[in-house]
């Protein structure tokens, strides 16, 4: 344990508490009151997860995940307070690994945030996979397409890796909530379908005509079968 | 409508009958009085005519007979008379009768008038001789035993009191037509505005609430148009008042819930840290904040419930179809509420296109609503019929006193307060938006003491058929192995 946490948050009680329930979970916390000076503590020290509230001063939690992105693929775990479940949306298509809804209980904030470091860290100790022109790496946490590596967050790249092991096969979202997420009943489909964009867009020659990532409509997804 | 059948035409028709009978009734009595008139004057002028030429004749007669009554006079007398013409003569003398014409006999003079004549007076009478008709007057020649009879036909007098008559009903007929088509002009005319300002009260009661009436007129439909307008401002004004009111009660409520939300996230989170070391509290202190865990539950499902429905009302909800079988759906959420032991589920798959979401709100709202109010087990069933698919949940509990029945989906009602559970208040209303939000609705029976079954109707939006390409990603899927298959 010992996984280090950037806590971006505004309201110094909800990040005080926050604070206090991630370090006797056993996080160290990094705590940061608004956007600007969470970019500069993320280039200051290397983190395992950032928690980052929307609404801040200065700098708002989207625009903070997108610079964030553009650099890093530390698990990001967005916190929302907003009403409307398209922010929660927003978030996730930024690259977000996961949200959660303001109020929270802890235990449900570190779950998640348990789950998001261990989905970054646990390497499956397993042989590379090749599909096509697409190489999946387990152990480097790496995927190549054409020998390019795809800038893939730890999130997409399991998502990958459980699609791709078995092509054909047709995952529900609640499964590979449940595999990739680590959840059962906890999660929000719309994760799954937000990453499974996302992903699209990195490794499919044409996002808007998938050929590897296929919808099955009213089902789930599944990773075409060799061709 | 059994109450009270309204015929819209029914005045229009009385006015109109109305009109017609006035100008039918006075050119009757016009038409019926004029022709008296004359027909007196007329058939008074025609006796006063005869007797004036009868008088003459008679003079004449006493001046030819004055020397004898033999056939010679008689005959020189009608030749005279024939010259004076326009009259035929009848008469008699000594036993001896003579006329002027095969077609008068003496028989034809009626025995009363003969009666009069034989006293010695100048009389008439109206007679029939073979369907024409004559005046005719007589008198006697007092030195000469003669009586003389003149008949003098009315034929064309009455001929033309006829064709009166038929041209006076002719023009009675003429003017009831007219007043009839007149009148109805008339009355739908006059009614006209009050047709319009039926159709403006109708279009008013249907939420046009701009509706106006035009004012034409300077008379009482026009003073009536001027002030139904006025209503109608003074309506839609303070609709108008009424509905900022509401939505700045909407915007408070909304403000308000979201205002919350940033201490009762510290709250929460403060909470569920506490919770984690209640064993370690000295034993005064536990009791207090094992209650102030519980109440922070309390207050976070109140606000999470007031933030959802001002969402709703807002019209901020938004609605994510997709196929879900709702046999599926209902016994997840259950488990996963940990409510297995209590509830049964029944029902074979049922696939609608809905929000599941929002199903599993409604449905955990339902069941939540029955647990917390029931005595043992609920029944959840799963059910489809031509009308749509519907969820029952069943309680065996207290039921709902009827009186309270038309009340249950009101914000913040809680009923009795002897029963009133530890929910916000506002989860069947909840419920109840959400099922309109997904073009649903939401119903509930109850037996007093017996137990209550709400029901949720959704409507099952038909899948499209396998095999149409519907969606450009479905059909890429499709394509894919039959490409691998030909390289």
């Amino acid at each position: 344990m010992n996984e280090r946490v950037l806590l971006v948050e505004d309201d110094a009680s909800i990040r005080e508490v926050t604070s206090l329930g991630l370090e006797q979970a056993g996080f160290r916390v990094t705590q940061v009151g608004d956007g600007r000076e969470a970019i500069v503590q993320f280039h200051h020290a290397p983190f395992d997860l950032v928690i980052l509230d929307v609404m801040l001063p200065s700098l708002d939690g989207y625009e903070v995940c997108r610079q964030l992105r553009r650099e890093s693929r530390v698990p990001i775990l967005m916190v929302s307070a907003k009403g409307d479940p398209v922010d929660v949306i927003v978030g996730l298509e930024l690259g977000a690994d996961d949200y959660v809804r303001k109020p929270f209980e802890l235990h449900e904030l570190v779950a998640r945030a348990r789950a998001a470091v261990r989905r970054a860290a646990e390497a499956p100790d397993e042989p590379v996979l090749v599909r096509g022109d697409l190489e999946i790496d387990p152990g480097a946490f790496a995927a190549r397409k054409g020998g390019e590596e795809l800038p893939l967050t730890a999130t997409e790249f399991k998502l990958l890796l459980e699609l791709a092991r078995r092509p054909g096969q047709v995952f529900t979202r609640e499964l590979l909530l449940e595999r990739v997420w680590s959840y059962e009943y906890l999660g929000d489909s719309r994760l799954v379908d937000v990453a499974v964009q996302r992903l699209r867009a990195k490794v499919e020659d044409d996002p808007k005509e998938p050929k590897l990532v296929q919808t099955v409509r009213g089902v789930g997804y599944r990773f075409a079968a060799s061709s | 409508m059994p109450e009270r059948a309204i015929r819209p035409g029914r005045l229009r028709r009385r006015l109109t009958l109305a009109f017609t009978l006035a100008a039918g009734l006075s050119a009757a009595a016009l038409a019926a009085g004029s022709y008296v008139l004359v027909r007196e004057a007329r058939l008074s002028d025609s006796v006063d005519r005869a007797l004036e030429q009868s008088t003459f004749n008679l003079v004449l007669a006493n001046d030819l007979l004055a020397d004898g009554t033999g056939p010679d006079q008689t005959d020189e007398l009608l030749a005279a008379y024939e010259r004076r013409g326009a009259f035929e003569v009848v008469g008699r003398t000594g036993k001896r009768t003579f006329s002027s014409s095969l077609s008068v006999r003496m028989r034809q003079v009626p025995d009363d008038l003969r009666g009069l004549v034989q006293r010695g007076d100048l009389a008439y009478e109206r007679v029939d001789v073979a369907g024409a008709r004559y005046l005719v007057v007589g008198g006697r020649v007092a030195d000469a035993d003669t009586e003389l009879y003149y008949l003098f036909s009315e034929d064309r007098l009455f001929d033309e009191l006829v064709q009166l008559r038929n041209i006076l009903l002719g023009g009675v007929a003429a003017l009831l037509l007219l007043g009839a088509l007149a009148g109805m002009l008339l009355a739908r005319r006059t009614l006209r505005p009050v047709a319009r300002a039926s159709a403006a009260a109708h279009s008013l009661a249907e939420g046009l609430l701009e509706t106006r009436l035009p004012v034409e007129s300077a008379d009482e439909f026009g003073a009536w148009a001027a002030s139904f307008n006025e209503m109608a401002d003074a309506l839609e004004a303070k609709i108008a008042a009424l509905s900022e009111a509401q939505a700045r009660e909407r915007r408070f409520t909304a403000d308000v819930a979201h205002e919350l939300r940033t201490p009762l996230t510290a709250l929460v989170a403060e909470a569920s840290l506490l919770a984690d070391h209640l064993e370690r509290m000295p034993p005064e202190a536990r009791r207090p904040a094992e209650l102030l865990v519980q109440d922070v539950a309390r207050l976070r499902d109140l606000v999470e419930d007031l933030m959802e429905i001002s969402r709703i009302d807002a019209g901020q909800a938004r609605v994510r179809r997709e196929r879900v079988d709702l046999a599926a759906l209902v016994p997840a959420l259950v488990r996963s509420r940990r409510w297995d032991g209590r509830v049964r589920v029944a029902g074979d798959e049922t696939v609608v296109e809905t929000d599941p979401r929002r199903v599993e709100r409604i449905v955990g709202n339902l069941v939540g609503n029955a647990l917390e109010h029931g005595v043992g087990d609920v029944e959840v069933r799963v059910a489809q019929d031509p009308a749509g698919a519907l969820v029952e949940v069943s309680d065996q509990g207290h039921g709902i006193p009827p009186e309270e029945l038309p009340r249950i989906f009101d914000r913040f009602y809680k009923g009795d307060p002897a029963r009133a559970g530890p929910g916000s208040g506002l989860g069947l209303a909840i419920a109840l938006e959400n099922a309109r939000l997904l073009g649903g609705d939401l119903h509930v029976e109850s037996d007093f003491g017996r137990g209550s079954r709400f029901t949720l109707r959704l409507p099952v939006t038909k899948p499209l058929p396998h095999g149409e390409p519907a969606v450009a990603t479905d059909d890429e899927d499709r394509e894919r192995p039959d490409q691998g298959g030909t390289p």
